[in-house]
């Protein structure tokens, strides 16, 4: 399931955090706060409760927001934007 | 996804738990779960990390070289499965079972060569007539395996049928290969050839993923049925390549005849021979993985060509072990 996965969180060593186990779950960072990938749904939902587990509720703030193909398909984007293929799963090598 | 790495002087190691790969400067981050297999084709560096991570996730790290293809490969150092399928293996390696198991991969392969070639004619009404006669013929050689019984001596007969159908099939493979693409023959380490180059290089990334299904099936990939034993060498993984030859086949005909490669994707070896250099392995690996990664139907299932190379190899140890 497509999904974007953006955070707002002041602490550097929750942020860090966060980025290292978003990445670990196979989203690429799309921008700065913002992450964009192809996950299960278990996954979506652990890093969800991580997340709950260490930000600070009163400041912090996470949002999972999964997306449709669809959807997806009419999002429009302007400037720097990422390899779209990589971020779907629809590249089947990577050759660097 | 395949993560192939041809940048001299890369190095690959592990940075918040995924692979990372860096290149002077610029640097990649790849998570675990969207990496099949890393295939490192040039001089390159990596860490024992990056070793652990891999195979903490079943990812196998295979070292290819311009020549003999894959020349190493990180893998377990256990066995995928019960040492019985080795067992059975080796009880029928010279009996009927073992027999009647080569056969029927010959009788697929040649399928699979009379299948491709039916649709190469089918685009060149022009040449019908020599694809027809080409089909026919090598229909002739697959009857008579067909018709072959069992007993001890049978299996170099086999493999003299399986030689002249190749050699037809190539012919007329060459025939339909526009200018500069011509080749006699196959020819390995080095190819003489563009057309052989690539499909050499295509077929050792296919052995390689033949060997590692062998090991997760649990099949020992020494003990082959068809092709003779010798020091060192993989004969049941030889014997189940035979199925996914044509896997490799498609992509680089079409690449040929589509005239997608060109004179930049090869080096001229001084000895004579001709390799791929890094764009041509690029231009190769993305049609081929793409093509490996199309769904077909494979016993009664929709799946990728890939995910085909494994399940046969499962239903193989099935059989194998069930008699």
């Amino acid at each position: 399931m497509l999904t974007w996965f953006i955070y707002d969180v002041t602490s550097n060593k929750v942020r860090n955090k966060i980025i290292k186990d978003a990445k670990g779950y196979g989203f690429y960072r799309v921008q700065k706060s913002v992450f964009l990938g192809e996950a299960d749904k278990s996954d979506v939902d652990a890093l969800k409760e991580y997340c709950s587990e260490i930000i600070d509720h009163s400041t912090d703030s996470v949002y999972v927001f999964p997306v449709c193909e669809e959807c997806f398909s009419k999002a429009r984007f302007v400037g720097q934007a990422f390899n779209k293929e990589l971020v779907c799963d629809e590249l089947k090598s990577f050759i660097i | 996804m395949e993560l192939t790495i041809t940048t001299y002087g890369s190095y690959l190691h592990v940075k918040d738990g995924c692979f990372e790969v860096k290149v002077d400067e610029t640097k990649a981050q790849f998570s675990v779960k969207k990496i099949s297999s890393i295939h490192i084709a040039t001089k390159a560096s990596l860490s024992t990390d990056a070793i652990k991570l891999a195979l903490d996730n079943n990812i196998d790290i295979v070292f290819l070289d311009d020549y003999k293809g894959a020349y190493a490969r990180v893998w377990f150092p256990k066995i995928g499965s019960t040492v019985k399928i080795r067992r059975r293996q080796l009880e029928i390696s010279d009996k009927k079972e073992g027999f009647d198991l080569s056969k029927e991969w010959m009788l697929i392969k040649i399928d699979n060569q009379v299948s491709f070639l039916r649709e190469l004619g089918y685009k060149r009404p022009a040449k019908e007539l020599y694809f027809k006669d080409s089909i026919a013929y090598i229909l002739e050689l697959r009857k008579s395996i067909d018709l072959l019984i069992f007993d001890e001596n049978i299996i170099p007969s086999i493999m003299g049928y399986e030689g002249n159908i190749s050699k037809k099939y190539f012919e007329v493979l060459s025939m339909i290969m526009p200018k500069g693409f011509e080749f006699n023959g196959r020819s390995r380490q080095p190819a003489l050839d563009k057309f052989n180059c690539m499909l050499n290089y295509s077929y050792s990334v296919i052995y390689s993923m033949v060997e590692k299904a062998c090991i997760i099936a649990g099949l020992d990939p020494y003990i082959g049925f068809v092709h003779a034993d010798n020091y060192n060498k993989k004969s049941l993984v030889f014997d189940i390549i035979e199925l996914f030859r044509v896997y490799a086949d498609i992509p680089v005909t079409h690449l040929c005849t589509c005239k997608r490669m060109n004179v930049d994707c090869f080096e001229q070896l001084d000895g004579g021979g001709v390799i791929l250099n890094k764009q041509g392995k690029k231009e190769l690996l993305v049609q081929f993985y793409n093509h490996l990664d199309e769904k077909i139907r494979h016993r009664n299932r929709q799946v990728s060509r890939k995910t085909a190379i494994q399940l046969e190899c499962h239903h193989v140890a099935q059989t194998i072990l069930n008699g």
